[in-house]
């Protein structure tokens, strides 16, 4: 009998390179891919909207966003992909669909997004310099502050964007979550978009 | 060595004295300074001669010293990098530019085609319409390619763009189209008010006119002005100024285009930059400060070189210390023109005299005159002698009827400024007649937008400044931004007084559009004719069509129209403003959208695997598939397919079926939404079973097809067909939110969380049991047809299974996260090595699927029914249906409709292809008779012949029928016989077994 | 042009698909073949203001109703389908 193993393999596997890419110097963006992580898309029922958001808030301490918001908890992250849906992004099995039952229970529609999208953090002091290249919403400071997020596209590939917390070094980080089969593509044109600003690319396993 | 710059003044400028930069011009060498453009360079070492005009190849110099430059067009660089018309007005030195003039040959000085002056006559307005008509097959094979040899601009460079070009959002509260003092002013108001600013510059240096004409602002020198108010801006977090950056368009809702021509002035770009990015800019406010543009003198040889606009003189011997002539004669209608006077004595050059139109000249510029020691002649220029070398003679009328000629090497010429009123017009505005300058202004301009300064029509540098500053805190201020903006800066306003003149009458042409060769007398005789409407003008003449747009000439042209129609300039009106201001390549507008990334790419789960088997891919939409896994030895994908099609009808095979649209439809309505957007039935299937399933448009015809499974009681599996994956989630939440919104169904597509692929051939489930968890029950009765469900896999990971079949044969649809699908295509090959497991691409699926008689895409054309598809009895007449009413319309059930049917070549040795027209045997073919057409073929291993799908008239009453198929693009003709579309297993034993 | 999502703010045209006329409305089942045939194929050629579906695929994925100047290009609204996001209607 055959030995079967069964690899996760990231959409970005053949394609990350970890290091340097383009222009020399300081880098001016961070790519980072983070590849292990649970999501779930979850969309309330006709009519139970606020239900939905009772159980959110009874499992993870804090009202799902009812606007284009990403709400941090202490092991998920809650970040709205349109009209009384979002997805619920966590690691380890904890928020994942199999767990996810309560909320279920008649006031939302349920669906494992888990392997459907890549994770991309982008970071770095051009990083909006390159983002604006991509997409067209406005990310300055006072538009797209802390836990701005958006269903929108980039480079006409379906994303959603979120500001994530600033880094250490006061940094904005800007979350990519898209589709799994446009990563490599989209992947390129942010290596394209930024290459003139120098790129240090990584991956992580985990979400941070 | 380079020659001299014989023209070079000795002092002053703002070029960089300390920067030598050598370039070629026509394979000649010469030498520049940094912050030269190529025309001030070439004025520097004398050169006069740039180019040859478009129709009649006439001598021309260099007109102006900006973007509005009709004459000094060349090819810039060589190579790959060449581009042609590029205005050698805007085209910055760099060391080592090469650059040649255009419409010449075989050189610029001897140029063959000048006997095009000769027949001048004949090549006037309309030349073209009227010459040209008969016969009409002469157009293309005589006529157009040598028009095209004679008269054109420069050549492209004929290969593929080197550089990259990319775009690029900005948003901002108020974006500032130009840094004059207008523009400038406003930037200074807006940004001290705590907007977001984007200033955008065409120039490479800040400051417009004041770079030219200097000035005083606000006590200081306009210099010094400058680069404190530069400081300023530069200080400031939001606020952004551009150089290079021409804001060409204006579009709705507030959004702008810009380009930046980021690396043009340097031989080619660094590593990693782009050569240009295009700019969509979302502006809350604008303020159009794009200045005027002056504008020339209709008369007989305006065209010599040496003939210069006024202000461009003062441009060249102020900004760039170059002096476009040593003995220089002024032809102006109004005060400003006398400003050049000023220039070229302070940096002593001599006047040779000054022709001026209007009545009086005052006392000031008398006592210039006397102590310059010029004459001031009142009247008009007649006639230009010299050709080639330049001006010699100015012949001139005076008011009264006399005669003169002056002697000079250069003449200055200011007819008036025109507004630029482009931006404020873009949205079909009109701009108004101001009579005191003779002008065209804009009356009103898209929302959010307004003009200040020059390009309101107010050209003092104080009325400059202070509406300037006004429009920046005013735009501010709409965008909600209140902070202290402080003062307006403060200067004096020029006196400006004109008398209009358009047109001096004398011998010889006397050109309105340069670039287009268009004289008075072709708008003359546009008139003559009847076309005097300004488009009728336009078109006829080509008056402001070439690459310039009619930036000088357009309004001379409507004046010269007006004057012989005896209209005023307002009534005979302007014609209509587009976007772009300037030429914008093409390239900027692709930006990274080129080649390889022409569009996003879609890649499957097991890409990646596929390509180290060494697969052929084929676009299919986004996607790249897998078409075909070529081994070695094979002479050709038939051979390869055919292998991959044996190999699943006689063992088992594997194709990657990710590419098919997945939809979850969710919730305690899913089946009765599907039942409204299916023909058939879905509320009644039972959970752990899977449907084909059929959409029809409104309109009754066929949507899209594809396998729904339950999943759950309130969770369905829906798929697509690859290509209207997109297309069906948008109407299915169409149906969702706006037909159907009391359905409580939620929606969302899967697409890219499930790797699929179908595993089909007799020992599919001998593979399966390798690899499925032997607790799972793969029977015919423990998982029948259409069966669907979650099983377990060895090592532990769960996929969803579907008993469903495209092949014909025994086959499932195994389902894995996608981030498996590598780890499945390997395992599958693992699993399948003792049965000959072969991985097959979509044109084995292909062929499978014709001798199965199943239908895609060429069947589902947008012009079927389902019943033509042979499927009208899917259609369920207890419930109602998106398509149901339309499609039992008479004209879509009736009997003689075209519907798919089998085809068999007659001689079995034919090779079939789709497109062929069905004829009635023995008929000539034509339109009377076509009664369909071939749809899909392929060669089928199973018959071992060529087989298609067609769609023919009654097709399905006659089969057996030997009818005749008409290819004429191919020019083939031959017999088929009309059969039934399954060609293999019609039981469907195999698919059951 | 520039599109105000209800849902996500100001976003640019090509995040949007626009479909037609939002002024017919699907007959009844049993409303007869003259209806459906209105709905499916008459429709008015507004030179002026006229109500809009526009998807936002490249966003929310909801569907809107645009009221829009078709002369000038003007919006005036934008209101959500009946049925985006999970708004209950009927009984």
């Amino acid at each position: 009998m055959a030995e079967f193993s069964w690899d996760v393999r990231s959409p970005l596997d053949r394609v990350l390179a970890v290091g340097r890419y383009g222009a020399h110097g300081d880098a001016g963006v961070t790519l980072t891919e983070i590849r292990n992580f649970d999501l779930v898309q979850v969309m309330a029922r006709r009519g139970k909207t606020a239900e939905l958001a009772k159980a959110a808030k009874v499992r993870f301490g804090v009202a799902a966003p009812e606007t284009p918001k990403a709400v941090g908890t202490a092991d998920a992250t809650l970040i709205w992909s349109g009209p009384d849906q979002f997805f619920i992004l966590s690691k380890g099995r904890k928020h994942a669909m199999a767990a996810l039952a309560p909320l279920r229970a008649g006031s939302a529609s349920l669906s494992d997004q888990s392997h459907a999208r890549v994770l991309i953090a982008v970071s770095g002091a051009k990083a909006r310099a390159m983002l604006a290249k991509m997409s067209s919403i406005d990310l300055h400071p006072s538009v797209f502050a802390v836990g701005a997020a958006a269903a929108t596209s980039m480079d006409h590939t379906s994303v959603t964007l979120w500001r994530g917390n600033d880094q250490a070094d006061g940094q904005a980080v800007f979350n990519v979550l898209v589709f799994a089969t446009f990563a490599e593509s989209l992947w390129h044109t942010m290596l394209d978009s930024a290459a003139e600003y120098g790129v240090v690319v990584g991956h992580s396993e985990d979400l941070a | 060595m380079a020659g001299a710059q014989t023209n070079r003044l000795g002092n002053g400028g703002l070029i960089d004295r300390s920067e030598p930069l050598n370039f070629r011009f026509d394979g000649k060498t010469f030498s520049g300074f940094q912050g030269d453009t190529l025309a001030s360079a070439l004025i520097a070492n004398g050169v006069k001669l740039v180019g040859r005009s478009f129709k009649y190849h006439r001598p021309r110099g260099i007109l102006t010293a900006g973007s509005e430059e009709p004459n000094a067009l060349v090819e810039l660089r060589t190579g790959a990098r060449r581009e042609p018309n590029t205005k050698a007005t805007t085209a910055e030195l760099y060391e080592g530019l090469e650059a040649a003039s255009q419409n010449r040959w075989p050189s610029l000085r001897f140029d063959v085609m000048s006997v095009n002056q000769l027949f001048a006559p004949i090549f006037v307005a309309g030349f073209y319409y009227k010459t040209f008509m008969w016969p009409a097959k002469f157009w293309e094979a005589i006529y157009e390619p040598a028009i095209r040899r004679a008269a054109g601009l420069g050549r492209a460079a004929g290969v593929a763009d080197p550089d990259h070009y990319d775009k690029a959002w900005a948003h901002c509260d108020v974006l500032i189209a130009g840094s004059g003092p207008a523009g400038l002013a406003a930037a200074l108001a807006a940004g001290r008010s705590g907007a977001r600013v984007i200033l955008c510059e065409e120039d490479f240096a800040f400051g417009g006119r004041l770079l030219s004409d200097g000035g005083t602002i606000d006590g200081l020198p306009a210099a010094e002005w400058l680069s404190r108010t530069l400081a300023e801006l530069a200080a400031m977090p939001d606020v952004r100024i551009m150089t290079r950056t021409t804001l060409f368009g204006v579009y709705d809702g507030g959004t702008y285009g810009a380009l930046e021509r980021v690396n043009d002035h340097l031989p080619s770009p660094p590593e990693h930059q782009v050569r240009q990015r295009m700019w969509r800019i979302v502006a809350k406010r604008c303020v159009v400060a794009a200045g005027a543009l002056e504008r020339p003198i209709v008369f007989a040889g305006n065209d010599t070189p040496g003939v210069t606009m006024a202000s461009a003189m003062r441009t060249y011997v102020g900004r760039y210390a170059a002096a476009p002539a040593k003995r220089i004669a002024l032809f102006t209608n109004n005060e400003d023109g006398w400003r050049t006077v000023e220039t070229a004595l302070g940096a002593g050059l001599q006047i040779a005299a000054v022709i001026d139109a209007r009545p009086d000249v005052s006392p000031a510029h008398r006592s210039l005159a006397s102590k310059g020691g010029f004459p001031v002649l009142h009247g008009s220029v007649t006639g230009v002698d010299g050709g080639k070398d330049g001006v010699k003679k100015i012949a001139v009328s005076l008011t009264g009827g006399a005669r003169a000629e002056v002697e000079a090497d250069g003449l200055a010429v200011s007819g008036g400024w025109n507004p630029a009123v482009g931006l404020t017009s873009y949205h079909r505005g009109r701009p108004k007649w101001r009579d005191d300058i003779a002008a065209f202004v804009p009356d009103g301009a898209p929302p959010g937008m307004v003009a200040a300064g020059a390009a309101n029509g107010d050209f003092g540098l104080g009325i400059c400044l202070a509406q300037g500053f006004a429009a920046g805190a005013a735009a501010a201020h709409h965008a909600g931004h209140n902070g202290k903006a402080g003062t307006a800066p403060v200067a004096d306003d020029e006196a400006f007084s004109l008398t209009p003149l358009w047109h001096v009458t004398g011998k010889g042409k006397a050109f309105v559009d340069y670039q287009h060769d268009v004289t008075a007398s072709d708008i003359e005789l546009a008139q003559r004719e009847g076309f005097e409407s300004v488009e009728h003008l336009k078109r006829y003449t080509t008056l402001g069509m070439a690459t310039d747009q009619g930036k000088t000439s357009n309004v001379a042209g409507l004046a010269i129209m007006a004057a012989v129609t005896g209209k005023s300039i307002p009534e005979t009106g302007t014609t209509i403003y587009r976007p772009p201001y300037v030429p914008v390549a093409i390239g900027a507008f692709a930006g990274h959208h080129r080649d390889e990334t022409f569009h996003a790419t879609r890649l499957t789960p097991s890409h990646h695997w596929a390509a180290e088997q060494g697969a052929v891919f084929v676009d299919t939409g986004l996607w790249k598939r897998a078409q075909w896994y070529p081994r070695a030895g094979e002479k050709d994908w038939l051979e390869s397919v055919t292998r991959e099609v044996k190999a699943v009808r006689s063992g088992v095979g594997f194709c990657d079926v990710s590419t098919l649209g997945k939809i979850d439809v969710l919730g305690p309505d899913a089946g009765a939404f599907l039942d409204r957007v299916y023909i058939n039935t879905f509320s009644n299937l039972a959970v752990g079973k899977a449907r084909y399933g059929l959409m029809l448009r409104e309109d009754g015809i066929v949507y899209d097809d594809g396998t729904t499974s339950r999943l759950a009681e309130d969770h369905y599996f829906l798929t697509t067909t690859t290509a209207k994956a997109g297309l069906v989630m948008q109407h299915l939440e169409f149906c969702r939110q706006v037909l159907f919104p009391e359905l409580d169904v939620q929606l969302t597509s899967v697409s890219d969380q499930w790797a699929q692929f179908s595993i089909a051939g007799p020992k599919t489930r001998d593979l399966l049991k390798e690899i499925v968890d032997p607790t799972e029950d793969l029977s015919n009765e423990g998982f029948p047809f259409m069966g669907a469900r979650e099983v377990a896999l060895r090592g532990g990971i769960k996929a969803r299974l579907f008993r469903i079949s495209f092949s014909g044969e025994m086959a499932f649809e195994i389902s894995v996260p996608a981030r498996y699908g590598e780890a499945m295509a390997r395992n599958l090959m693992l699993a399948g090595k003792p049965f000959g497991v072969t991985p097959y691409g979509t044109e084995a699926l292909g062929v499978m699927r014709i001798e199965k008689g199943h239908i895609a895409g060429p069947e589902l054309s947008g012009t079927t029914t389902a019943a033509d598809l042979g499927l009208g009895k899917m259609m369920s007449t207890k419930k109602d249906f998106i398509g149901r009413v339309m499609a039992g319309r008479e004209a879509l059930a009736a009997p003689d409709r075209q519907v798919v049917v089998g085809i068999k070549p007659t001689d079995r040795a034919r090779r079939l292809r789709s497109g062929a027209h069905i004829i009635p045997k023995g008929q000539t073919p034509g339109p009377g008779n076509d009664q369909g057409y071939v749809t899909s073929v392929c060669f089928s291993p199973t018959s071992d012949q060529w087989i298609g799908l067609a769609l023919v008239e009654r097709g399905r009453e006659r089969i057996g029928e030997i009818v005749h198929a008409h290819d004429p693009i191919r020019g083939e003709d031959y017999d088929v016989e009309l059969c039934n579309p399954v060609f293999y297993d019609p039981d469907g034993g195999r698919q059951r077994g | 042009m520039r599109i105000v999502c209800p849902f996500c703010g100001e976003r640019e045209l090509g995040e949007f698909t626009y479909l037609g006329d939002a002024k017919p409305v699907r007959p009844a089942a049993d409303a007869g073949e003259e209806a459906v045939y209105d709905y499916v194929y008459l429709r008015d050629n507004v030179a002026g203001v006229m109500s809009e579906n526009w998807y936002h695929g490249g966003g929310c994925r909801a569907w809107l109703k645009v009221t829009r100047n078709t002369l000038t290009h003007e919006i005036s609204a934008v209101e959500p389908a009946a049925g985006a996001g999970a708004a209950k209607v009927g009984a």
